[in-house]
């Protein structure tokens, strides 16, 4: 996801091609190509730029309704909506790629969460994210922490530091979802903001993640290593 | 091509027709103006004439088709793209429009200069290969991509409510300012770009 001006100019993307499994797009404004994955332009007038980032998070449906309740979502194209699959992601995973990295130990279509600090790079497998969160690291000199939300499928990094100080982040065990902190002993909810305790009011900083097939991360960010408990 | 010759041509034609095709070989045939006698002239002038623009023909023909083929081979799914050949396949559709247009064009020329003189298996030869260069021409300028993956105009949006997504289905989401948008994957996964406005900031959503 990425904020789409330029050099004051607010550019309109389509899809226009693929580079090793990962798409390109062409502004209407250039006619300049851009790979998707990093957000480049690779080719034509805007060649050497780069979009920036725009935070975005990737989690179901059901939670973030809760979070956003007067939200929008995007309404189906009514004469495309019979092509969306819901069930694409199996099939996905048997498809071929065109690049592997054999002595990696993971294959090219596991799924990573991705996350890059400071010029560091590190790949998480959703799997084992999602089998041990909250999943506590230190990338790029900052203590991170990956946590899944209360519907086991979504995932979340945030900055494991409050005021300074770094903390931990624990499931509690009893009712229902929540983290509480070492520090504080605080409550925390899936956004990142305590809920209870001495910390109550304030929030964790949320870190980008890209969720990625293990290929196409290890691809653009070569020097990226991978998690392991 | 002297007038000479090419009175002669003509009547070659007239009188005997198809014995003009054969260039460079000495014709024979009746002189339309002394009933009885016959007109003999070698046509070698006019084979050297025809060589030429018919190769710069055929040249301008494979160049209009390789800068829509050469890409589109190389960009292909499913298959290795390496730096070197991505970079060319991007610079050849950079100028495959431009360069289709002007294929084009100086080949329409030559051909409708060269017309009255072609035979009839080289004006269609000629047809074909302006077909290709016109086919070239169109390919040039479409996103292929986009048959198979329909863009969304104008992206609608509904409220939380009226979704019909179900809850466990996982949405791209951003917030900026007091506005919170959510792309189902499902969709995304289809459409891969969306382009959007929140909060009055243009973001390109991508999956």
């Amino acid at each position: 996801m990425w904020k789409s001006t330029v050099e004051g100019r607010a550019l309109h993307f389509r899809l226009a091609g693929i580079n090793n499994q990962n798409f390109l797009m062409r502004d209407e404004e250039t006619g300049s190509w851009w790979q998707q994955v990093s957000g480049q332009a690779i080719a034509g007038e805007l060649r050497g730029q780069a979009l920036e980032l725009a935070p975005y998070d990737e989690l179901s449906f059901g939670l973030w309704k809760l979070e956003a309740p007067a939200g929008q979502v995007l309404a189906p194209v009514a004469r495309d909506a019979s092509r969306y699959e819901s069930n694409w992601e199996p099939k996905v995973e048997k498809l071929p790629t065109v690049i592997d990295f054999p002595r990696s130990g993971l294959q090219p279509r596991e799924v990573v969460l991705g996350m890059e600090i400071n010029g560091q790079s590190r790949a998480y497998p959703l799997a084992m994210v999602l089998a041990h969160a909250p999943v506590e690291d230190r990338l790029g000199g900052t203590p991170v922490v990956l946590v899944a939300g209360p519907d086991g499928k979504s995932v979340r990094a945030f900055r494991s530091q409050l005021d300074g100080a770094d903390l931990e982040l624990f499931h509690k065990s009893e009712r229902g979802w929540a983290l509480i902190d070492s520090a504080t002993v605080s409550e925390w909810n899936f956004t990142g903001c305590a809920t209870s305790g001495p910390s109550m009011g304030k929030c964790l900083q949320a870190l980008p993640l890209l969720k990625d097939y293990w290929f196409d991360w290890r691809n653009y960010h070569p020097q990226s290593g991978i998690y392991r408990r | 091509m002297t007038s000479e010759e090419g009175t002669w041509r003509r009547h070659a034609r007239g009188v005997a027709p198809g014995l003009s095709a054969r260039v460079g070989k000495a014709i024979k045939c009746f002189n339309p103006n002394r009933w009885g006698e016959f007109l003999t002239t070698e046509l070698e002038v006019s084979r050297k004439n025809g060589l030429l623009p018919g190769v710069a023909f055929l040249l301008l023909t494979l160049s209009a088709v390789a800068l829509f083929v050469i890409p589109a081979w190389i960009i292909q799914p499913f298959r290795y793209q390496s730096p070197r050949a991505l970079s060319l396949a991007l610079t050849l559709r950079q100028i495959a429009p431009g360069g289709t247009l002007l294929a084009g064009v100086v080949a329409l020329f030559l051909a409708m200069g060269l017309w009255p003189r072609m035979s009839r298996w080289k004006k269609a030869a000629t047809a074909v290969g302006l077909f290709f260069i016109a086919a070239a021409a169109v390919m040039a300028r479409t996103d292929y991509f986009e048959w198979m993956f329909h863009p969304v105009s104008a992206p609608g949006f509904q409220s939380v409510t009226d979704s019909k997504l179900d809850s466990g289905e996982m949405v791209l989401a951003v917030r900026f300012g007091n506005e919170a948008r959510a792309y189902p994957i499902r969709a995304m996964a289809y459409h891969h770009v969306v382009n959007d406005v929140v909060s009055g900031i243009p973001i390109a959503v991508t999956y």
